[in-house]
């Protein structure tokens, strides 16, 4: 244990010292984070809304009116056989369809169905705008309820509800705005991890001091939890920075747990962490480290769901993202951070984790030479 | 263990060790034997295979084929143990620059295994022996070289090792600096350690108690440096090995 | 410019870092077709001076001219004219052997004769001909430094400033480059070379001892050489090392030296120093000698 406690130290000492570095690791990503954050956010004023209301009834002009007192909406008036032109267009982000007989539903206790037409393109509008538009009907539907409730007490156990039916374009995935936050953090997290393990010990190799290391009688594992110890601590740091970022400067609420989100985490450094040095087995100089490297997290980074849905790859290459780590990462991480999921709603994406991750340092170990043949 | 040793007192021993590079033989059938408390100078032209050989004497490079036996142990089959006995500086500086003096001593001494009392003893008694006192939190990388290579032999001897192998201790440093370095290699020997020493200084082969010759992956010649003038009719060691490579060359 | 004017000029150079002065005032002054050497401890200032005189770095104070332009501010017409090896020559260690010394005589634009016949010198000195092929990665230690001094030798400027160029080089081939280096002096090449091996500062024409910044001496070898005030008896012999801590105690001697089979007994009264190793250490006149002071021998009691 004192040898890897030995290694900690002298890992944390140089990167503190690299004072590159330092700003490398920890201000880059916060930069990072808020400006793709704050890019994402600049529309979402002036969501361009379209209304087509078909039930002329008071009911649904009240309705009407609450979005156009809203400031996140700027109402389009359209002829509705037009819409999907205009969405074509990209004249119009959402629409709000409400049909005939909406009040008639409400007011009998049976459920009164709206609907909504996005597009989603711009995923991270797509997600805030319907979030604005169910937040609208929600505040509705809960002083249409209030009301009834006054004029006729008895009827309590009426419910009644009203259900945005959501018609997604162009993205079915819909990667929410505050899905988007951890899937960055995670990614961050990923690169980081996998690249300063690789580059660090293909370092050691070219300045000669990974020879002087391997002619002294520590064990392989040794070596790899020395080297791997320190940038895991590291990997929580980055994590825990993502996290203030998005909890404090996006007020994305923390629903789940954060011992479930450490362990998680634990599971997928060991992925990432035996990734690196998997490459450093490999590669003589840090340039074909680089390249290595690059090529894991573009094949994690693309597989992952991230950037392209899932449900729009090819069949055959839809199968291949059960082999991406990150895919389970970042659902794991959207779950315990957006809905609070637990430990048995993630049991297979931790499982799968779990295996990747005991494969992946056990494969390092196991190629990892104290001497060249 | 497999290796029969008939005399305790050889601690460094191999027989017909040879290393290829793909079809290039870079050392071809080694056979040298070292005894306990001797300075023994691997000498040899560019290029001869004293590095490669060092190196799979400290299990660092398998062999090709051939065995050898270091602190009695195998160096293929035994290489880990063999590690915990020996102590090694390589051609290139292999310490961190950019960690302090001190530091640098408490990580090998640290990966060596020494518990934190041992250790803050043996980085004092280090930087005694050393003369680096003065320089203990100074920036590795701001030394002058002659420091530097004082530092890894430092580094090197913090495990107290029993064989020391210096593959080009001394390449670049000045005479000044040179001369603290071969006094503390007597030192050593003196208290019953064995050196394994490559230099391309002729003088300092002088102080070796035996000296091999090597030449183009071959040993062309190894004894005691005595022995070895009087054999050859060559007054210094210097005339001798330009000899000894001059003939190897013409053969 | 004329053949009088020296190629070399340094006035008072001065450098400091965060805390330390490099450079304390250099003064130095070397001439076409000379070889100049600097010696001097680790950390004397060598790579300091010589990196300022190739224009590489900046300095505080004082000025310099290379072949008669100034180092500040006619680096571009300087460089035309130098080769420079750092103490860290970096080479292509993908590229072989052969592939690097053409890229260097590419890039230094030399002709093809002029190339073939510089190239077989080259070989017959670095003994690389027969891994011509071989990539640099996989050199020895020793062939890498040879290879970086093939590079910079590839083609003939009319300066060569050259930091340590023979470290890790055997004794055989360190022999031939210096032969190298005298024929290209005889050409009319000035050479500035650093070195810790004090039977090449032997082979200068001219040496300047640095220490700390500073220049102790400058002078042909002999000429530094005289500033050495005592006198040297010399014994040859085996296992020299047990004797010299013996005649290190002896009242009359100042210090002792010690090269291989050779001791250097410096001391201010010869025959006082005589008689106490034959009194004390039972050495016979007939094995000491009195000899000349060498270069190291100055080198060491200067530092003192
Ligand atoms: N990885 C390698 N691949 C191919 N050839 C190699 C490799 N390592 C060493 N060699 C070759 O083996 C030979 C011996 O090299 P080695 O480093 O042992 O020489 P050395 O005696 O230490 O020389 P030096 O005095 O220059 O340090 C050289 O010809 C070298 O090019
Ligand atoms: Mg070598």
């Amino acid at each position: 244990m004192s040898v890897i406690r030995h290694f900690v130290k002298k890992e944390f000492r140089q990167v503190f010292r690299d004072k590159q570095m330092l700003r490398m690791l920890l201000i880059v990503p916060i930069v990072q984070l808020i400006v793709l954050g704050n890019a994402i956010n600049l529309d979402v004023k002036h969501v361009r809304l379209a209304i087509f209301d078909h039930d002329h009834s008071e009911v649904s002009r009240d309705l009407l009116s609450r979005f156009r007192s809203s400031d996140y909406f700027d109402i389009i008036l359209a002829d509705q056989s037009k819409l999907s032109a205009l969405m074509d267009r990209g004249k119009i982000d959402i629409s709000v369809v409400i049909p005939e007989g909406f009040a008639r539903d409400l007011g009998s206790g049976s459920t009164a169905k709206a609907q909504l037409i996005v597009d989603a393109q711009n995923s991270n509008l797509a997600g805030i705008a319907t979030g604005y538009v169910n937040g609208v009907f929600g505040s509705f539907q809960e002083d249409f309820r209030n009301r009834m409730l006054e004029k006729n007490p008895d009827i309590k156990s009426k419910i009644h509800s009203v259900e945005v039916v959501s018609r997604v374009f162009y993205n079915p995935e819909m990667n929410t705005y505050f899905a988007t936050i951890p899937g960055i953090a995670v990614l961050l997290l990923t690169i980081i991890t996998t690249l300063i393990n690789a580059l660090n010990i293909v370092r050691e190799k070219e300045i000669g001091t990974l020879e002087q290391l391997m002619v002294t009688p520590i064990s392989k594992f040794q070596f790899v939890m020395g080297k791997s110890l320190p940038f895991a601590i590291l990997g929580y740091i980055e994590l825990a920075i993502a996290l203030a970022v998005g909890m404090l400067w996006f007020k994305i609420p923390f629903a789940g747990s954060f011992l479930l989100l450490a362990f998680s985490a634990a599971l997928f450094l060991m992925t990432t962490l035996g990734a690196g040095l998997l490459v450093s087995t490999v590669a003589q100089t840090q340039q074909q480290a680089l390249f290595t490297a690059w090529f894991f997290l573009v094949f994690c980074i693309i597989m992952s769901g991230f950037l392209t849905p899932i449900e729009n790859m090819p069949t055959a290459l839809q199968y291949l993202t059960y082999l991406d780590p990150l895919r389970y990462m970042i659902k794991v991480t959207r779950g315990i951070f957006l809905k609070g999921s637990t430990f048995f709603d993630l049991k297979y994406e931790l499982a799968a984790m779990a295996i990747y991750g005991t494969a992946m340092f056990a494969l390092a170990i196991f190629r990892f030479r104290k001497s060249t043949t | 263990m497999n290796a029969v040793i008939e005399d305790s007192n050889i601690v460094v021993e191999t027989h017909d060790l040879t290393r290829k590079f793909g079809k290039f033989v870079a050392v071809d059938k080694l056979n040298i034997a070292v005894k306990r408390g001797e300075i023994f100078g691997f000498l040899g032209a560019n290029g001869a295979g004293k590095t490669t050989a060092i190196r799979m004497l400290c299990g660092l490079l398998e062999p090709t084929s051939g065995t050898g036996t270091v602190a009695g142990f195998d160096i293929v089959k035994q290489a880990e143990r063999i590690k915990s006995r020996i102590g090694y500086m390589s051609q290139k500086f292999s310490l961190y620059n950019d960690l302090k003096v001190e530091e640098n001593l408490e990580f090998y001494g640290g990966v060596y295994g020494l518990d934190s009392r041992a250790l803050k003893q043996h980085i004092h008694e280090t930087l005694e022996r050393m003369n680096l006192q003065h320089v203990r939190t100074k920036m590795t990388a701001e030394l002058p070289l002659g420091w530097k290579q004082k530092l890894a032999l430092g580094a090197a001897l913090m495990h107290n090792p029993d064989i020391i192998f210096l593959d080009e201790a001394t390449g670049g440093v000045d005479p000044v600096a040179r001369r603290d370095f071969w006094d503390m290699i007597h030192d050593l020997a003196a208290h019953g350690k064995t050196i394994f020493v490559t230099t391309h200084y002729m003088d300092e082969a002088e102080y070796c108690h035996k000296i091999s010759i090597m030449h183009q992956s071959r040993v062309l010649i190894q004894g005691k440096v005595g022995d070895l003038k009087v054999q050859t009719g060559m007054k210094t060691v210097e005339e001798l090995f330009k000899h000894v490579v001059t003939q190897g060359d013409s053969a | 410019m004329s053949t009088s004017s020296p190629m070399i000029a340094a006035n008072d150079i001065k450098k400091t870092y965060k805390d330390t002065d490099a450079l304390r005032g250099i003064n130095l002054s070397v001439s076409r077709g000379e070889i100049f050497g600097l010696i001097g401890p680790d950390g004397a200032g060598k790579t300091s001076l010589m990196r300022i005189l190739c224009c590489l770095m900046s300095f505080d104070g004082g000025t310099a001219t290379v072949a008669g332009f100034d180092v500040e501010k006619q680096s571009g017409e300087i460089k035309k004219r130098l080769g420079y090896m750092p103490q860290r020559f970096s080479l292509y260690p993908d590229l072989s052997v052969g592939e690097n010394i053409r890229f260097f005589a590419s890039l230094f634009g030399v002709e093809r004769d002029a190339y073939q016949t510089r190239f077989a010198e080259l070989m017959q000195f670095s003994k690389l001909e027969p891994f011509i092929n071989r990539r640099a990665a996989a050199l020895s230690g020793g062939m890498k430094q040879k290879l970086a001094l093939s590079c910079t030798l590839i083609h003939t400027p009319e300066i060569l400033i050259l930091d340590e160029p023979t470290t890790g080089v055997d004794p055989i081939s360190r022999f031939e480059f210096w032969e190298m280096l005298r024929k290209l002096a005889r050409q009319g090449v000035t050479i500035l070379v650093s070195t810790p091996y004090m039977d090449e500062a032997d082979k200068c024409d001219r040496v300047a001892l640095i220490h700390k910044g500073n220049i102790l001496a400058v002078g042909t070898p002999s000429e530094i050489t005289q500033e050495f005030k005592h006198s040297v008896l010399e014994i040859e012999g085996a296992n020299l090392f047990d004797l010299r801590r013996d005649a290190e105690t002896l009242p009359s001697v100042v210090e002792v030296h010690l090269y291989g089979d050779r001791m250097h007994i410096v001391t201010s009264d010869i025959f006082r120093c005589q008689g106490e190793l034959q009194a004390k250490l039972g050495i016979s006149l007939e094995s000491v000698r009195k000899v000349a002071p060498s270069i190291e021998d100055t080198f060491i009691s200067l530092l003192k």
